[in-house]
This record gives C-alpha cells, structure tokens and sequence, in this order.
C-alpha cells in the first residue's frame, strides 16, 4: 500500500513485513551510508590515493638503476604494480569503514542505525561491504590507469577479483573493528600507524620474499597483506613468492574471524550503546 | 608594550606549540615510525649489493632524504591545520583580536610550525640512528636548511589554511603539491636519475635545493649549486613571509 492511499482511506498502514533479511534496509545502508558518501567527496576519496600511488611507482622506478629487475621473470614496475593496487584498496577500505563508523558515533547518528529494523549481522553486512565496494572502486581505477602504461598480462581475471575481494574485505572489517573501538580521532590514527602502514608497507609491495633477511621470513609469511598483494600479482602477472592456496585460506579465515567478532560487538553495543 | 608585543608572541608561540605537544604520539611518534618503515621499504626493496649513489651506499644518501621530506610535511601540517581549524570553529577571532601586528602573528604561528619540523626532523634522526650510521660533515649546512626548510612549509601552510576554506581544499593541497613535491625531488633518488628534459623540474625547485643541501650537511656530496640553494630559500622564504604577512594584514578570507 503506497503511502498516499493510506492518507486516502485513513486507515493505519499495516506494519512492514520482513522475510530473514531487511533487503529494502540493507540496501539503503550499503548505498546511502556507505557508497555515496563516499562517492561525494570524490576527488579526496579517489583522486588522493590514486595520486599518491601513481607517485609511488615513479618514486621506485626512478630509485631503481633502469636495468634491475625485481625478480627474473618481471620488470620492477611489473612488480609493485599490484602490490601498490592491492594496498591502496585496502587502505581506502579500512579508512573508509572506520572513518563511516567513527562519524556515525561522533554525530550521534549510528542510532539512526540502531534503531532501524536491521540485526546486527546486516550492519556488519552493509557498512563492511560499502567500505569493500569504495576500497575496489579506488583500486579498479588504478589499475585501469596503470594498465595504460605498464604491461600487465591479466593472466587469471578470476583470481584477480577473487584476491581483490578478499584483500578489500577483510581491510573493511579491521576498519569497522577499529571504528568501533576508536573514540577519538587519535585512535584511529594510531591504529593506522601503527597497525596498517606496517602491515602494508612491509609486506611485499616494494621487495620479494628473497630480499628479506635470513629468520626474518616469518615476518612477511604472516602478514596477510603479503598474500593478498602475492595473489593479486600472480593473477596478474603469474608471478607467486608464496602458496597461493595458504595465501587465500589465510585471507579467508582471517576475515570470516573479523566478521565474527564485529558482529558480535554489534550485538553487544560495546562502545556504541551506553 | 614596546615596538613588539613581546609577551603575546611568547603566549601564540606556546599555545602553538602545546597544540601539537598535546597530542605527541600522532604529531612526533607517527612521523617517527612512518619514515623508519619507508627507510626499510627502500633499503629492502633498493639497497643491498653494494649499491651506492652520490657517492655513499643507497641507505646514507636516502636516510637524510627521509628526515627532511618528514620535516616539510609536519610544519606544512602544523600550521595550514591550526589556521584552518581555528576559522572553521570560528576561534580565530581570538588571534586576531589581541593586541598582535600581522607580522607578529605571521612569526608566532610560524614559529610553531618550524618548531614542529624540527622536532620531527630531530626524532626522526634518533630513530634512524639505531639503525644506520648518520654522521656529520657539516653542521650549519644541516641547521640552515632544517630551519629554512620547515620555515618555508610552516609558512606555505599559513598561505593555504587562509586560502582553504574547507578541509577538502588543505587536504587537496597536501595530496596534489606538498607529497609530490616532497617525494619528487630527490628524496629517493640522485637527480641525475631524471630524464634529461625533466631536469628542468629541479632547477627550478627548492624543494630539491633544500634535500640537496640537507643531505650534502651529512655525506658531503650535493647535487646542485650549494650556493645557490643556500640563498634561494632564504628568498623563497621572505617572498612567502611577505605574502603570508600581506593577507593576514589585508584580512583575505580572516575578516568578513
């Protein structure tokens, strides 16, 4: 019954019904909330990163004596070409699902959130998925910039968005962890210092497995930024320093464990219901 | 009070600086492990086999390069933040109400943001110390250009947070000049690096001249005219002071 007969007749509209899942709900979240405020500050959100990366790669192609190749078989643009991609959209996602969750409280409007007919489960579901869905769109656009200049043979598109998928979700739940938790903007800035620019930095975005010092190994093994840059790289170039299936069973378990534990602080309210 | 209002530039210059002493761990400590992480990015990925430029292995030619690039970005930061947060919140009015001259707030503000820079720059220092050999070969070359450096962004970060009008304007500013002109100009790389027809983006820029000069105060050895840097941010600075002095005393976007 549209709203208008309901004026018509006078009569109260019947309550809304809901199968198991509020998608009418859930889409408005993901979209409105997440997606198109994201999409309106444009040229910060996108434009910023995607600057700063195409600096990165001439920053290390520069750096590096013309000739030098990071491993046999790949020129060094080759190389951190992904690696730049597959960290630029993960920290567009982390940022971006903290950044949501963190103004949400400040403003007071994650009540708006809390109030309305979702469980908690399609909370998580739609602000982690708005931050993924920002996180590959700022990467997709990268990509398509790089692949103008650099010569990447796309050897398995699958895996590639598999990889990229992962890689962007599972930032999106450290985000809304760290959103959760954060209750200044101090917080979330140490947890990006502190926790992020290590985990991407060092991770194999810039140097392959060899160049790591002998015991240090363990370091880039586990860290599962170095196994989603690893994927992406090899599903674009077919270059791989490490297990690609340990790589994807990593990515997966560890946001499958995320996605668990935020859901569960939802439930709770901690740090967002007093 | 006398010709200067000695003790309100004292307070602007404190209450500048306690800003960002409040919150040390995002203004010094960030900073701080954000430069080591690019030093072992860069060592890892370039370093190794010996590898030497301008002279020195890769990891002395770039540990300076880190330091200064570290120093623009906190005083640029220090001072285009305080400026724009005190005209978004509307407190800026408590500036520019005391009995300060524009120039005395140009030096106090600035002051801080130097002050930021240097402190930065001087943690920074600790830090990689740890891990590599710094030594020096010439001290004043090291001060001149620190001071003049970060002085030169503290005042660049005055001009953009009275222009800004919105914190997408500063952090445009920041992502489209302040990064690419600090990682561009040979903070990683020996200028000769460049294409020949590119040379021309260094000749003309002091952001090169002050890496150069920084670096040449630790391992001896310049890229450029040391002369020529020396003096050149020296103008460059009082062209921006006069420019910074100008729109506060003209109350460009301060004063409705």
């Amino acid at each position: 019954m549209s709203l208008g007969a309901a004026r018509e007749t006078g009569k109260p509209r019947a309550a809304r019904r809901y199968g198991a899942v509020n998608w009418r709900g859930l889409w408005v979240l993901y979209s409105r909330k997440a997606v198109l405020r994201f999409l309106r500050y444009g040229l910060e959100s996108i434009a910023g990163p995607v600057a700063s990366s195409c600096i990165f790669v001439l920053v290390f192609v520069l750096a590096l004596d013309g000739g030098r190749a990071m491993s046999p078989d790949l020129t060094l643009a080759q190389f951190v070409v992904p690696g730049i991609v597959m960290f630029t959209l993960a920290q567009v996602a982390f940022d971006s699902a903290a950044v949501m969750i963190i103004h949400d409280k400040q403003d007071g409007v994650i009540q708006d959130v809390l109030m309305a007919p979702l469980t908690p489960l399609e909370i998580v579901v739609g602000y982690s998925l708005g931050a993924a869905t920002n996180g590959l769109l700022t990467g997709g656009i990268l990509l398509l910039i790089f692949a103008i200049f650099i010569d990447l043979p796309f050897v398995n598109p699958l895996m590639a968005i598999a990889f990229a998928l992962g890689g962007t979700v599972l930032f999106a739940m450290v985000g809304m962890i760290v959103g959760i938790w954060s209750e200044r903007w101090d917080h979330f800035s140490a947890a990006e210092t502190f926790l992020v620019m290590p985990l991407g930095l060092l991770s194999g975005t810039f140097f392959s497995l060899e160049r790591v010092p002998a015991g240090f190994e363990w370091l880039l093994l586990g860290n599962p930024m170095f196994h989603a840059i690893n994927g992406l790289r090899a599903a674009l170039t077919g270059h791989s320093d490490a297990s690609l299936w340990l790589g994807a069973g990593m990515i997966a378990g560890l946001s499958l464990l995320l996605a668990a534990i935020t859901w569960r602080l939802f439930a709770l309210g901690y740090r967002i219901k007093s | 009070m006398g010709v200067i209002n000695g003790r309100g530039l004292w307070t602007l210059y404190v209450k500048e600086v306690r800003r960002f002493m409040n919150v040390f761990s995002q203004t010094l400590l960030a900073p701080m492990v954000t430069t080591l992480l690019f030093l072992a990015v860069f060592a890892l990925a370039l370093g190794g086999g010996g590898r030497q430029v301008g002279g020195v292995d890769y990891i002395l030619f770039l540990g300076p390069g880190l330091i200064m690039m570290s120093m623009v970005q906190n005083a640029f930061a220090n001072t285009s933040s305080s400026i724009l947060i005190a005209k978004v919140q509307g407190n800026i009015v408590d500036l520019l109400m005391p009995p300060l001259s524009p120039a005395e707030l140009v030096i106090g503000v600035a002051g801080g943001g130097v002050t930021r820079g240097v402190m930065v720059g001087f943690v920074v220092a600790l830090g990689m110390s740890v891990f590599m050999p710094l030594s020096v070969h010439n001290a004043g070359f090291i001060i001149w250009h620190a001071v003049n450096a970060s002085l030169m962004l503290a005042l660049l970060g005055m001009i953009g947070g009275i222009w800004a009008e919105k914190f997408d304007h500063i952090a445009a500013v920041t992502n489209f000049i302040i990064t690419p002109f600090s990682f561009l100009s040979g903070t990683f790389y020996s200028i000769e690096r460049l294409p020949e027809n590119w040379r021309f983006i260094a000749d003309f820029n002091p952001f090169f001249y002050m890496i150069d000069g920084f670096r040449y105060g630790f391992i001896g050895h310049a890229d450029s005219s040391l002369t020529v840097g020396f003096f050149l941010v020296l103008i460059v600075n009082i062209i921006l002071g006069f420019t910074a002095h100008r729109m506060i005393a003209t109350g460009y976007r301060l004063k409705a």
